[in-house]
C-alpha cells in the first residue's frame, strides 16, 4: 500500500535535494581549500544523523500503534497471524525503505571523493554507521511502539529514550567531575564511569567522529553530540578507518534484543488504544477540563490535545528543575551569585528552553491538524457555524497557551542571565530563528495534512535547506527597505525594522503557506 | 404542530444540483424539496448520490452547479446562518473519544455560541431524550456503538436545529437501539423538527417517512409522499384479506360473490389470507358489503401496497455504478 503513494517518493526526491544542498553549502563553505569534498561528506552524514534519529520518533513509532489506534490490531490476530509475524512485517518493510534511502546517496556522495579529503573506505564505513544507527533507532521505535497504547505516547518514550542515550554520558560525565572526591562510594563512580564507556561502544556520533577524523567531535546546530570518550587517532585523520567497527555490531546486537523484547511482549501490551486525555477522576477532571470557553475550539486544543493546565504546570515545574539543576551545576564549579546564572550555565539553560520550545512548536504543529483528521472530526467541525480560518486560528491560540512555561523560562533565564545571551545573540540570528519557526511550523503543518506520521522528519528535511533559501532574501530585503527608508530621512528604529522583516516573512512565506493549509483542510472536510 | 400549507417555505430545496469529481459525474441536475416537520427519507444503492447531496445541503460542499436552499436560505450564499439551523450527523463516528459526553456537548454547545448557564439546560435536554443522562460523566471511549450514536444525535441536537440531516443513523445498531432510535425520530417530529434520514434500511423507513426519495446514478428516480410511492402500479387495486380462523370454504364462497375476478392465496399460505381482485365495476365498499353477508371472522381487509423494497428495485438499475 505504502509504495503506492506518491509520498515516499517525495522523500527520496527530498534526499536527493539534500545532496544537492550539501554540495552547495561545502562548496561556498571551503571554496578553494584541499577538503571539500570532507565538508561535503560531514554536512551528508549531519543530515542523515538528524533524520534518522526524528524519523524514529515519528516514522518507526507508529509501525503498531496505527494499528492500535485503528482498532486493527485484533484483526490481525484473528487473522491467524503471530507476534513475530507482525513485529517483523510491520517494522522490516519501513526499514528496508528506509535504508534504501541510505544505499540511493552512496553514488552522490562517492562525489566527495572527486572533491577532495575523504576516502572510500570512509564513506562506506560511515554509511555501514549510518545503518546500523538506523536499524536500531528502528527497533527502539518498535519497542515504544509496542509498549505504548497510542502513537502519541510510543512518540514520547522514543524521543525520551533517544535524548537519554545521547545526553546521558555528558550529564554523567559533568556529575561525577563535580562531586567533590570521596563522596560517592566506589560502587557509583564505577556505575557513573560506566554508563558513557557503553553510551560511546553505540553511539553513532563517536563513530562517525572517528570516521571523520574530526578531533573537535561530531557536532550538529553547534551542539557536540559525542560522548568525548572516543580519542581521534592520527591514522584517522588521514582517513585509515576500519569499515566496520564495535559501533555496528553492538547496535545490531541491541537492535536484535530490542526487536526480541518487542515480539515476546507483544500480546501482553496490546491492550486497545485509549486516546490520551485528562484524568478519569471526576474531581481531577472537572479541575482540569473545567468548562468549555467561548473560544471553543481553542478550548479544545488546549485540554485535550497539549494536555491542559496540569501538564501546563507540569511542564512549569520541570522547567523550575532544569533552571535549578543549571544552578546547582554553576554552584559546584564555586560560582555563587544569587539566582543568576552566569557565562556558559545561562547560555546552556537558555538553549535548553529555546530547544524545548522549538520541538513543542513542531510537535503542536505537526499534531494539532492530523489528530483531527485521524479522529474523522473535520467534517463534524466544519459544520459547526465558525469560518475556517477562524477554526485554524483558535486552534493555534489553544496550542500557543501550552507554549507559555517554555517561554516564561526562556524570559526568566534571559532576564537572570549575566548578559552572555545578549552577547551571544544577535539580532540576525534571533531573526532568523523565529523566520525559521514561523516557517517549520507551518510547513509541519501542512505536511501533516498530507502524510500519516512523517511530517516532522519530512520538515526538518525541507526546512533545513529552505533557510538558507529564505533567510538571506528576506533579510536582504529588509537591508533594502531600511536603505530606502533612509534615504527618504525616515531613521529606522530596531521596532520598525523588526515590524518589516515580519511583514516580508509573511507576505512571501508564511501567507501562501496559510492559504494552502486552509484549502486543504476544506478539501479534507469534504471528504 | 403548525400546519403546513402551500405557501410554506420548504425546508431543503434542492434544484438542478449537479456536480462532478474528477471527471465522474456524481449528480446529474438533481431535483427535489422536503416539506418542514416532516420525515423524509432519501434512498439509493452504494455510489448513488446520497452522501454527497447531504454535503452539499450541510454547507460541506460547493456544488458546480445548482442551488441548494434550506428554509429559503441558499448554502452557498448563507452557509453560516444554514448551519446555524441544521444538524449534520455523518455516516462515522465523528468523535473526540477523549472527552466525557458531557464535555463533547458543551464543546459544540459553546461552538454553536450558547452561553454557559443554557448550555447547562440543554444538555440535560438532550440526554434526557436520547436516553443518556445516566452517562454524561463516562468517557466517549468507553461506550458501545449504540451509546457513541445516541451521543452523536444528542450532539446535533444541542443548537436547537430545525433541519436534522442524518446518514445512516441506524448502521451498526442492534435491533433494539434501532427500535429506540425510531422512536427519538418520531419523538423529534412531534417536536417539530424536519428529519432529512439517509438510511438503506428499507423497511424501516417504510415505517417511518412521511415523504421518500430515490436517487440512482446520481438522478432522482422518485420524490414526494411514500403512500404514493408505495401504491400498487396496476390500475386495478389488490386487496388483502384476514380471516380469523381457518375456513375450508372460504375461499370457494368468496368468489362466488358478484364483483370478484380471482381469488389466491398468498405464496407463503397460512389458510387465512387471501389476495383478492375486483372487476372494474366493483368498489370495494360494494364487496365489503357482500362480504360481511358470508358470515366469516375478518380480521382484516386492507389495499394491498407495494412493499419499499420493491418499489426501491424497480426503479434502480442493477448492478455497482462505474
Amino acid at each position: 500500500m505504502d509504495s503506492r503513494s506518491i509520498y515516499p517518493h517525495i522523500v527520496r526526491a527530498g534526499f536527493a535535494g539534500a545532496m544537492l544542498f550539501a554540495i552547495s553549502m561545502s562548496f561556498t563553505d571551503v571554496f578553494g581549500t584541499g577538503s571539500m569534498g570532507l565538508r561535503f561528506f560531514e554536512l551528508v552524514c549531519t543530515l542523515n544523523v538528524l533524520i534518522i534519529t526524528v524519523s524514529g520518533i515519528s516514522y518507526f513509532v507508529t509501525a503498531v500503534t496505527e494499528e492500535k489506534d485503528a482498532g486493527t490490531y485484533a484483526l490481525l490476530r484473528l487473522a491467524g497471524m503471530n507476534s513475530l509475524s507482525i513485529t517483523l512485517g510491520k517494522s522490516t518493510s519501513r526499514l528496508v525503505s528506509s535504508l534504501m534511502l541510505l544505499v540511493i546517496q552512496l553514488p552522490f556522495t562517492f562525489l566527495s571523493i572527486t572533491l577532495g579529503g575523504v576516502l572510500w573506505n570512509q564513506i562506506v564505513a560511515a554509511y555501514l554507521a549510518l545503518a546500523a544507527w538506523m536499524i536500531l533507532v528502528a527497533n527502539l521505535a518498535l519497542f515504544c511502539s509496542v509498549r505504548c497504547a497510542t502513537s502519541g505516547r510510543a512518540a514520547g518514550l522514543a524521543a525520551t529514550t533517544i535524548g537519554v542515550f545521547v545526553f546521558l554520558p555528558r550529564i554523567s560525565s559533568a556529575f561525577h567531575g563535580a562531586i567533590p572526591p570521596g563522596v560517592l562510594s566506589t560502587g557509583t563512580i564505577a556505575f557513573l564511569e560506566l554508563i558513557p564507556a557503553v553510551c560511546s561502544k553505540i553511539s553513532v556520533f563517536d563513530r562517525l567522529a572517528e570516521i571523520l577524523g574530526l578531533t573537535s567531535g561530531f557536532t550538529m546546530l553547534g551542539i557536540d553530540f559525542s560522548t568525548g570518550l572516543t580519542t581521534i587517532s592520527t591514522a584517522s585523520i588521514r582517513g585509515e578507518v576500519s569499515i566496520v567497527a564495535g559501533q555496528f555490531w553492538s547496535s545490531l546486537l541491541t537492535a536484535f534484543v530490542l526487536f526480541v523484547i518487542s515480539t515476546v511482549t507483544l500480546d501482553f501490551w496490546s491492550a486497545p488504544a485509549d486516546t490520551a486525555g485528562p484524568s478519569e477522576n471526576k474531581s481531577v477532571r472537572r479541575w482540569a477540563v473545567g468548562r468549555c470557553w467561548n473560544l471553543s475550539v481553542a478550548w479544545k486544543e488546549f485540554v485535550f490535545f497539549t494536555g491542559g493546565q496540569t501538564f501546563a504546570i507540569a511542564k512549569f515545574l520541570a522547567g523550575g528543575l532544569v533552571f535549578a539543576g543549571f544552578r546547582m551545576f554553576q554552584e559546584m564549579d564555586g560560582y555563587s551569585n544569587g539566582l543568576a546564572l552566569r557565562g556558559d550555565y545561562s547560555w546552556w539553560a537558555f538553549l535548553t528552553f529555546m530547544m524545548t520550545l522549538t520541538a513543542e512548536v513542531l510537535l503542536y504543529s505537526s499534531g494539532c491538524l492530523f489528530y483531527e483528521v485521524r479522529q474523522q472530526t473535520q467534517s463534524t467541525l466544519a459544520t459547526v457555524p465558525i469560518s475556517i480560518v477562524r477554526v485554524l486560528v483558535e486552534k493555534f491560540a489553544g496550542c500557543a497557551i501550552a507554549l507559555i512555561p517554555a517561554i516564561v523560562w526562556i524570559f526568566i533565564t534571559f532576564v537572570l542571565s549575566d548578559g552572555t545571551i545578549v552577547r551571544n545573540c544577535s539580532a540576525t540570528m534571533v531573526s532568523s530563528y523565529l523566520i525559521m519557526l514561523g516557517f517549520a511550523s507551518h510547513l509541519a503543518a501542512l505536511l501533516s495534512l498530507y502524510t500519516r506520521w512523517a511530517a516532522l522528519p519530512l520538515t526538518i528535511l525541507l526546512a533545513t535547506p529552505a533557510f538558507f533559501c529564505m533567510a538571506a532574501p528576506i533579510l536582504g530585503l529588509t537591508a533594502v527597505t531600511s536603505v530606502f527608508a533612509r534615504s527618504h530621512n525616515i531613521e529606522v528604529t530596531l521596532l520598525l525594522s523588526s515590524i518589516i522583516n515580519v511583514f516580508w516573512t509573511w507576505m512571501f512565506v508564511l501567507l501562501p503557506l496559510q492559504i494552502w493549509i486552509r484549502d486543504r483542510w476544506i478539501a479534507l472536510s469534504q471528504q | 404542530m403548525s400546519t403546513i400549507t402551500r405557501d410554506t417555505v420548504p425546508a431543503i430545496s434542492v434544484t438542478n444540483l449537479s456536480h462532478a469529481f474528477k471527471g465522474h459525474q456524481a449528480l446529474s441536475q438533481v431535483t427535489f424539496c422536503v416539506m418542514p416537520q416532516t420525515l423524509h427519507g432519501f434512498v439509493g444503492p452504494n455510489g448513488a448520490g446520497k452522501t454527497t447531496t447531504l454535503k452539499a445541503i450541510c454547507t460541506l460542499l460547493k456544488p458546480n452547479w445548482g442551488e441548494v436552499q434550506v428554509f429559503g436560505q441558499s448554502v452557498r450564499n448563507d452557509s453560516v446562518a444554514v448551519r446555524r439551523r441544521i444538524g449534520f450527523m455523518p455516516d462515522h463516528f465523528s468523535m473526540y473519544r477523549q472527552m466525557t459526553v458531557f464535555e463533547y456537548l458543551d464543546f459544540f454547545a459553546a461552538a454553536y455560541g450558547l452561553p454557559v448557564r443554557q448550555r447547562d439546560t440543554v444538555i440535560h435536554d438532550v440526554l434526557t431524550l436520547t436516553d443518556m443522562e445516566g452517562r454524561r460523566d463516562d468517557l466517549i471511549s468507553g461506550l458501545s456503538r449504540g451509546m457513541q450514536q445516541r451521543v452523536s444525535l444528542a450532539r446535533v441536537l444541542v443548537h436547537d436545529p430545525d433541519l436534522l440531516l442524518l446518514d445512516e443513523p441506524a448502521s451498526g445498531l442492534d435491533p433494539r437501539a434501532r427500535i429506540e432510535l425510531t422512536e427519538i425520530l418520531r419523538e423529534l417530529r412531534r417536536m417539530g423538527k424536519t428529519v432529512f434520514i439517509s438510511s438503506h434500511i428499507l423497511s424501516e423507513l417504510a415505517e417511518l417517512c412521511d415523504s421518500v426519495t430515490i436517487i440512482d446514478r446520481g438522478q432522482i428516480k422518485f420524490s414526494g409522499p411514500m403512500d404514493i410511492l408505495l401504491e400498487s402500479p396496476d390500475e386495478r387495486p389488490l386487496y388483502n384479506l384476514k380471516l380469523a380462523t381457518i375456513s375450508e370454504t372460504a375461499m370457494q364462497r368468496i368468489r362466488e360473490l358478484p364483483g370478484v375476478e380471482t381469488v389466491s392465496e398468498p405464496e407463503f399460505a397460512t389458510g387465512r389470507d387471501y389476495n383478492i381482485q375486483l372487476t372494474p365495476a366493483t368498489s370495494a365498499n360494494e364487496f365489503l358489503r357482500q362480504l360481511l353477508t358470508l358470515d366469516l371472522s375478518i380480521t382484516s381487509f386492507s389495499q394491498q401496497r407495494r412493499h419499499l423494497n420493491q418499489a426501491f428495485m424497480d426503479l434502480t438499475t442493477r448492478g455497482v455504478r462505474t
